[in-house]
C-alpha cells in the first residue's frame, strides 16, 4: 500500500476533487512540481500546464491546470485554480481550431496591446489544453 | 351609498392590478432564484477550501517580504459592498449598509459600490467611491472580479488605503440570509483560529520566494472572494425579493377580501333599502 494523502481540487465552478491520492503534479511558476505523502509545508502559485493526479488505485488522470495556486498545509494537499480540465473532457478539434484562430490573430499585424494580450492568452490556453492532451496518449 | 360604492370599486381595481405586479415580480425573482442558488451553492465547497487554504498560510505566515502580510502604514479603510441593483426586496439592501455603518464605528470609509443601490446609496452619502465600474451587480463576470482585485491590490500597494473588507449578504437558505464580512488585505486581519496551538507556527516553504508567491496567489484569491460573494449576494437578493414579494401578494389578496366583503354587504344593503323604500311609497 502506497502512502496516501488528502488533496482537495478547487476552483470558481466548485470542488472538482476531494480525495486520497498518491501524487499530485503540476506546473506551478518556477517550473513543475510534483508532491508526494509527507510533503513539508508548502505555498506557491500555479502557472500553465498539465497537472497530473495519481489516485490510490493506481490510475492516473491529467488535466490542463491554468493559474491558482498549490499548498500543503500539515499533509493536508489543496490545490486551488482558476482553470481546470481534465484531459478525457477536452474537445481537441475545439482546442486546435482555437489555436489556429489565435495565431491567425498574432500573425495580422495591426493589434493593440491590450488585443494582442488575449490572442496571445488564448493561444496559450489552446496549447496547454493541447498538451495535456498528448501527455494522456 | 351608491358614491361609496364606486370608490370601494376602484380601489379594488387598483389593488387587483397590483397584486399582478408583485406576482409577476414573485415569479421572476423565484426562476432568477433558481440560477443564482444553484450557482452559489456549487461555489460554496471550493470556496471554503480557499479561504481555509489562505487562513492557514496567514496564520502561519512568519514571512513579512510582501506588502501583502505586512501591515499597512495608512489606517483608511476601503469596503467592497455587494448590495443588489433593484429595491422591492424588503431589508435586503438597507440591511447590509446598516451593517457596514454598525462595522465602521463611525470612521470614515472609501468604498467599491458593486449593485446599483450601493452606489446610489454611498454617492448620495458621499463617501470616496475607489471604483465606480460595476453598477449592475447581474452583469459581472469572474473577469471583471479578477480586474476588480487587480486595482484592489494596486490601490493598497500604494499605500492610499490600509485594510479592505468586504460585506455582502450571505444566503444560507431561503429564510435566512446573514449579512457578512470578510477582511481581505492586508493578511494580517484575517480572522484567527481560536487555538491555543496557533502559538506553534509551522514552518512554511515558499517557491520559489514569498513575495513572489503572494504577489501572484493574492490578487487571484481577492477575485475568487469577489466571485462567490457576489454569487452570494444574487442568491441573497432574489430570495429576498421573492419573501417580500410573496407577503406583498398575500396582503392584496387579504385586503380584496375585505373590500368584497364590504362591497358586497354595502350592494345589499343599498337593495334593501331600496325595497324598503318602494314597499312604504306602495301602503301609503
Amino acid at each position: 500500500m502506497a502512502n496516501t494523502f488528502h488533496l482537495q481540487v478547487a476552483s470558481v465552478d466548485g470542488l472538482i476533487y476531494d480525495g486520497m491520492v498518491q501524487s499530485v503534479s503540476c506546473r506551478c511558476i518556477d517550473g513543475d512540481r510534483a508532491i508526494l505523502a509527507g510533503h513539508t509545508n508548502l505555498c506557491t502559485a500555479v502557472g500553465m500546464g498539465t497537472a497530473k493526479i495519481k489516485f490510490e488505485d493506481d490510475t492516473s488522470r491529467t488535466a490542463a491546470c491554468i493559474g491558482g495556486m498549490l499548498s500543503v498545509m500539515n499533509g493536508e494537499c489543496r490545490l486551488i485554480v482558476t482553470t481546470w480540465e481534465w484531459s478525457d473532457e477536452i474537445d481537441v478539434n475545439r482546442a486546435e481550431k482555437a489555436k489556429e484562430r489565435a495565431e491567425e490573430r498574432l500573425a495580422s499585424k495591426k493589434l493593440s496591446e491590450r488585443e494582442y494580450k488575449i490572442a496571445i492568452a488564448k493561444l496559450n490556453r489552446a496549447l496547454v489544453r493541447l498538451s495535456s492532451c498528448k501527455v494522456k496518449q | 351609498m351608491a358614491s361609496n360604492m364606486k370608490a370601494v370599486k376602484l380601489r379594488m381595481k387598483s389593488i387587483e392590478s397590483t397584486r399582478q405586479i408583485t406576482k409577476a415580480m414573485e415569479l421572476v425573482a423565484t426562476s432568477k432564484l433558481r440560477k443564482a442558488k444553484d450557482k452559489a451553492e456549487a461555489i460554496t465547497p471550493g470556496f471554503t477550501v480557499i479561504r481555509h487554504t489562505l487562513r492557514d498560510i496567514a496564520e502561519g505566515n512568519l514571512d513579512f517580504s510582501s506588502v501583502y502580510t505586512r501591515a499597512s502604514a495608512s489606517d483608511k479603510s476601503c469596503f467592497i459592498v455587494i448590495a443588489g441593483d433593484r429595491g422591492m426586496a424588503g431589508g435586503y439592501n438597507n440591511n447590509l449598509f446598516r451593517y457596514v455603518d454598525e462595522k465602521a464605528e463611525g470612521r470614515e470609509f472609501a468604498v467599491v459600490p458593486i449593485g446599483k443601490k450601493s452606489y446610489e446609496f454611498y454617492k448620495k452619502r458621499g463617501n470616496e467611491i475607489l471604483i465606480d465600474s460595476y453598477k449592475e451587480a447581474d452583469e459581472i463576470s469572474i473577469a471583471d472580479c479578477f480586474s476588480a482585485a487587480k486595482s484592489i491590490c494596486e490601490a493598497y500597494k500604494t499605500g492610499r488605503f490600509g485594510h479592505f473588507q468586504l460585506y455582502y449578504t450571505e444566503f444560507q437558505n431561503m429564510l435566512s440570509l446573514v449579512t457578512r464580512r470578510i477582511p481581505l488585505l492586508p493578511l494580517e486581519d484575517f480572522d484567527k483560529k481560536k487555538d491555543p496551538k496557533s502559538d506553534i507556527r509551522n514552518i512554511i516553504e515558499y517557491g520559489p520566494d514569498a513575495e513572489t508567491v503572494f504577489e501572484t496567489i493574492v490578487p487571484e484569491y481577492i477575485a475568487y472572494v469577489l466571485y462567490s460573494g457576489l454569487c452570494e449576494s444574487l442568491a441573497s437578493e432574489y430570495a429576498a425579493r421573492r419573501t417580500a414579494m410573496d407577503s406583498a401578494t398575500k396582503n392584496a389578496e387579504e385586503m380584496l377580501e375585505n373590500l368584497g366583503l364590504y362591497y358586497n354587504r354595502a350592494r345589499q344593503a343599498g337593495i334593501t333599502q331600496e325595497i324598503t323604500e318602494i314597499v312604504a311609497g306602495a301602503n301609503a
